[in-house]
């Protein structure tokens, strides 16, 4: 008899078949949830667990390379050894991996802490992607972590393609250069189409770099790795070798031709004088760029490494701000260049005709005051071309007295002044053109003649960037056609197929007469190239070339004369010089600023001579080398350097150096840092 | 007579329990033999080792008169307890619970057995106490038995072990409601469970602004939360709290109605399972092995179960009942929650599934439950 069937047991039968049945029902419940999840959301979970299997790994494309009008390179990669820790495989991060690493590397606090920083502001699939934690590592940091890497999880070591600017500082401000993407940045550009930036990512600072940034970047690939729950590759049992599927292919980024010429880019980088200020070579035909000149300038390198805060401090805190980009970014009083604009305001007036001739005393009296001309002793009896070509401030300080500051403003802006010139590439300030309604709200006191008369001779409130001197000077030679200046002339596939080609962008024509268009050239051509013109030690022997040299005052002097050398360096006058050549159906404007350089005649023409010089040379070497057609397309795949340098050397007969300054200092040698008339503090 | 009675007893040993205990076990180790591949030491040989001596553990316990170990489960009790406090003071961590002890090459973790010892107890009290007369627990008469309980669960509780100790306080209640307890109890542990619930529904389900009301919440460890937190929301969080939970999911769902087939899980295989040959190895199972493998395998389990209760009603008298119906308890509690945690069902405790998870004193414990219901059954017509 069993206990069960007992009655002394029996109160215990009930009981058992209810834990009998909680335990059966148990099982069911089980079971259904088996059911559940194995029969009903088995699709779901298949496609996780193989979801799972695989991690994605990309395959960074090439960034495209920039080159210049002839194909050679200017900007390309180079392969740098970088240290990546993927946040979600790196296990106890923050107080094993990271502080070894940091000791094996040599990273001082702050280090430590902003990649501590950027650890821990990753967040959802985003601790899937390395991150990049320390870039181009020294051979030896990359022996002696490539043996130890095992130790550290979620650590790992990848090549990776560094930009490298070949030319270093030159043209930074317009090439630009790359940096990280920063964690606000990624929320937002993620957001659009093209393949997406991840932490670690560099991205196109400033210049072409920025402005062609999705052209240069192409496209990531994608491969499908087997791994591991820890993120670790799992390699095929049988072969040994990494399982993984090529999903797709990366397409390199395209490339960028410019329309520099990079032999006379160095030319302009050898001969510029001074420490600051711009030079600017562009196509008066086209508005297209062949050399850019920006100092002081920054290594693109060097922030494309990755600077430190403090770094970019010292680049900040720099008196001559190398971040600023010269050539547009900034504007400065034209001084004397601006006389064309002036000459031309009173021709169009009907008060002046290019023979009405003013006599200069040497100043110019407006009311009970003189504006004095820079010659202290006057020129005498002067016309619009003898007014040109001395740069006599009384003849144009006439003009502005006689039609008033409005025509000039006009007139100034028919040629881009006081506007941007839609330079797309690099920012720029739009400079100033005043008028009567501009001194009106901004100055105290209102509009008054004498500001017409400062106006007029480039002075007072009258502003440029040197790229809206070079588009003026451009229309100038091209008798009125404002071009929008260019540097980008094509893009294309790393294969070498055009996607993108850039045309001459025509702004304005300015209506100009073709007597005044003459009177300006030859005034022009005769500031260089006649005894007596400001810019004549700057003529050169074989090709006429016309300008206008300029000294703008930068700071208001005291009765007594200064020598440029006893000057405070920022109290110096800037020197100008903006000219083109031919001076009939001209190839090139140069304008030159050397800021708080001096005089535009001995501080900036020769620099600009230097470079017509060398673009004529450049231009018939050219043309022996590779037929009629000077602007010869090297094929891109050829190493440019070999191809143009030995061509070019072959046909280099250098002119005699006397040829540049042989004549003695003529008699209108500019001392133009004359006492000018009170004008607004500048 | 002494032959016939030998002879009776063989006759009447539960056989469908030994064997089911035994396809069990050895599914376990087949199963093993894919979750362990890639690991360092050698699983297999050691859980077939474990077998050989649970089958031995086996054959012992069921050999010993039960009445003799009725005399000394008080004993075997203190014995137990000392083991477990001994472990709070010269025990080996592992994973952060002081709940190994450490003779020469044996490791042990006395809170396996201390849930056989638990069993025992309560049963020999609950025969003791029998009043035919009077056959109800009033909350009085429940404080003795309360007591049994709650000390071992305690000192478990503290190595601490919430799993086992959540187990034993499953067991011991079936125990408690196994010895019939009169209205108001019932309506006591309604109320409690309620409350509970409300606990819960408290501390995790309601939306509150800072800062929060807790009962419970701001007592638990943080991973202990963080596992509730995860149940109560089980889509949240996927790569934290709930990533274990969610990998076993995606194994157990992937595995579909025939499985991915043995040694092809590739969760297994990539390591997604956490403690894949210990605590997660239902999953495995799953994986490779599909729905109706696993259906199979939970009618194993019941098959067992059902031997166990049949001892329990055949059971010459009161203590043999009880000890059949905790060790019955005791193996449908850990199997509930081990296939509960592994998918999603429940939250996750570290708790091994008996017979199928790896380990020693897992296999000893329940195999010594397993010699007990063979005990008590083959002894049914005994004296």
């Amino acid at each position: 008899m069993t206990l069960g069937r007992n009655t002394e047991g029996r109160d215990l039968r009930t009981r058992l078949l209810i834990v009998g049945a909680v335990f059966g029902l148990g099982l069911l419940v089980l079971a259904i949830n088996l059911y559940r999840l194995m029969v009903v959301r088995y699709d779901e979970f298949f496609a996780l667990s193989k979801d799972n299997q695989y991690k994605d790994v990309r395959i960074r494309a090439a960034r495209g390379e920039i080159r210049d009008h002839r194909g050679e390179v200017l900007v390309d990669g180079r392969p740098s050894f970088d240290v990546f820790v993927t946040p979600a495989f790196c296990l106890k991060c923050s107080t094993e991996v990271l502080p070894v690493l940091g000791e094996w590397l040599g990273w001082d606090e702050t280090k430590r802490a902003r990649v501590e920083q950027s650890f821990t502001a990753a967040h959802g699939p985003q601790r899937y992607q390395p991150m990049a934690v320390q870039i181009d590592l020294s051979r030896d940091q990359l022996d002696f972590l490539s043996v130890r890497l095992f130790q550290l999880a979620g650590v790992s070591i990848e090549p990776i393609a560094r930009r490298n600017y070949r030319a270093g500082s030159a043209m930074a401000h317009v090439l630009g250069y790359m940096s990280e993407v920063t964690q606000e940045e990624l929320n937002v550009v993620n957001d659009t189409s093209g393949s997406a930036y991840f932490l670690g990512d560099a991205r196109g600072r400033r210049g072409v770099e920025r402005a062609f940034e999705s052209a240069l970047r192409g496209s990531d690939g994608l491969r499908k790795e087997v791994v591991d729950a820890r993120g670790k590759v799992v390699l095929d049992e049988a072969t040994g070798q990494v399982m993984s599927s090529d999903v797709s292919a990366p397409v390199p980024g395209n490339n960028l031709v410019l329309s520099i010429d990079a032999r006379l880019q160095a030319e302009a980088e050898n001969v510029f004088p001074g420490k600051a200020g711009a030079l600017i070579a562009l196509d008066p035909q086209t508005g297209f760029i062949r050399a850019i000149v920006s100092r002081p300038s920054f290594d693109s390198n060097l922030l494309s490494r990755g600077v430190t805060a403090e770094q970019m401090a010292a680049f900040a805190a720099d008196p001559l701000q190398p971040m600023v980009f010269r050539a547009a970014a900034e504007h400065y009083h034209p001084g004397s260049t601006f006389k064309p604009i002036t000459l031309l305001a009173g021709l169009q007036s009907g008060s002046f005709t290019p023979h009405t001739v003013t006599n200069c005393p040497g100043g110019y009296r407006l009311g009970n005051r003189v504006w004095r001309c820079h010659k202290e002793s006057g020129h005498g009896p002067v016309d619009a071309r003898d007014a040109m070509q001395k740069s006599c401030d009384t003849y144009f300080y006439r003009v502005a007295d006689t039609i008033g500051i409005d025509p000039i403003a006009d007139m100034g802006r028919l040629f881009g002044l006081g506007a941007s010139t839609k330079f797309s590439v690099a920012a720029e300030v739009s400079g100033i053109m005043p008028d009567a309604a501009y001194h009106q709200r901004v100055t105290p006191g209102g509009y008054t003649k004498g500001m017409a008369l400062n106006t007029a001779i480039g002075q007072g409130d009258v502003n440029v960037t040197p790229l809206q001197l070079a588009v003026m000077y451009a229309a100038i030679a091209n008798g009125g056609a404002v071009f929008k200046p260019q540097v980008v002339e094509r893009v294309e596939t790393s294969a070498g197929q055009e996607t993108q080609s850039f045309k001459p962008e025509l702004v304005r024509q300015i209506p100009m007469s073709e007597e005044n268009h003459r009177l300006l050239v030859d005034a022009l051509t005769a500031v260089v190239n006649e005894p007596g013109g400001t810019a004549f030690r700057s003529r050169l022997t074989n090709v006429m070339v016309a300008g206008k040299t300029g000294t703008a005052q930068v700071a208001r002097l005291g009765s007594v004369r200064l020598k440029t050398e006893q000057m405070d360096y920022f109290e110096r006058d800037h020197a100008w010089f903006a000219a083109f050549a031919p001076a009939e159906n001209a190839e090139l404007v140069v304008v030159v600023l050397n800021e708080h350089g001096g005089h535009g005649g001995s501080d900036a023409a020769p620099a600009a001579a230097a470079v017509f010089k060398k673009f004529f040379e450049l231009k018939a070497s050219d043309a022996q080398g590779f037929g009629p057609d000077w602007q010869v397309k090297a094929p891109l795949t050829a190493a440019p350097s070999v191809l143009s340098k030995p061509v070019a050397k072959r046909d280099e007969k250098p002119d005699p150096p006397a040829a540049m300054a042989l004549m003695p200092v003529d008699a209108g040698h500019p001392s133009l840092a004359g006492d000018l008339p009170p004008t607004q503090e500048h | 007579m002494q032959i016939g009675a030998q002879r009776r007893m063989v006759m009447n040993v539960p056989w469908g329990l030994a064997v089911a205990t035994l396809l069990v076990s050895l599914v376990g180790i087949y199963n093993l033999a894919s979750a362990a591949k890639g690991l360092p030491t050698p699983v297999v040989k050691a859980q077939a080792v474990y077998l050989a001596l649970g089958a031995m553990t086996v054959a012992l316990v069921a050999w010993v008169d039960y009445r003799l170990i009725q005399r000394m489960a008080v004993p075997i009790f203190i014995i137990n307890l000392l083991l477990l406090i001994a472990v709070k003071f010269v025990g080996h961590k592992a994973k952060g619970a002081e709940s190994w002890l450490v003779l020469g090459p044996v490791r042990m973790q006395p809170a396996e057995f201390m849930k056989i010892g638990m069993v025992l107890m309560m049963a020999k009290y609950f025969h003791d106490d029998f009043k035919p007369t009077e056959p109800s627990y009033g909350f009085l008469r429940l404080v003795v038995p309360s007591v049994l309980a709650v000390v071992p669960i305690v000192l478990v509780l503290i190595q601490p072990d919430l799993g086992t100790a959540l187990m034993m306080v499953f067991t011991a209640t079936t125990l408690i409601l196994f010895a019939r307890i009169k209205w108001q109890v019932v309506v006591t542990l309604l109320v409690a469970s309620v409350l509970g619930l409300g606990v819960l529904w408290n501390d995790y389900v309601r939306p509150q602004s800072e800062p929060k009301f807790t009962v419970v919440r701001h007592l638990l460890k943080k991973h202990q939360d963080a596992r509730i937190a995860g149940w109560v929301n089980p889509e949240s969080d996927l790569r934290g709290s709930n990533y274990h939970s969610f990998q076993s999911k995606i194994a157990v769902g992937s595995g579909g109605v025939w499985g991915k087939g043995w040694n092809q899980g590739t969760q297994t295989y990539l390591r997604y399972l956490p403690e894949q040959h210990t605590d997660f190895i239902f999953s495995v199972w799953a994986e490779e092995h599909g729905f109706f493998m696993c259906l199979f395998l939970l009618t194993l389990y019941a098959a067992l179960l059902f031997a166990a209760l049949t001892v329990a009603f055949n059971a010459k008298d009161r203590f043999g009942a009880f000890v059949a119906v905790g060790i019955a308890a005791m193996i449908f509690w850990q199997v509930f929650e081990n296939v509960g945690m592994v998918t999603g069902l429940l939250p996750v405790t570290g708790i091994t599934l008996p017979l199928m998870s790896y380990g020693g004193s897992s296999m000893l414990s329940v195999m010594l439950g397993i010699g007990l219901l063979i005990n008590i059954g083959m002894r049914r017509h005994i004296f």
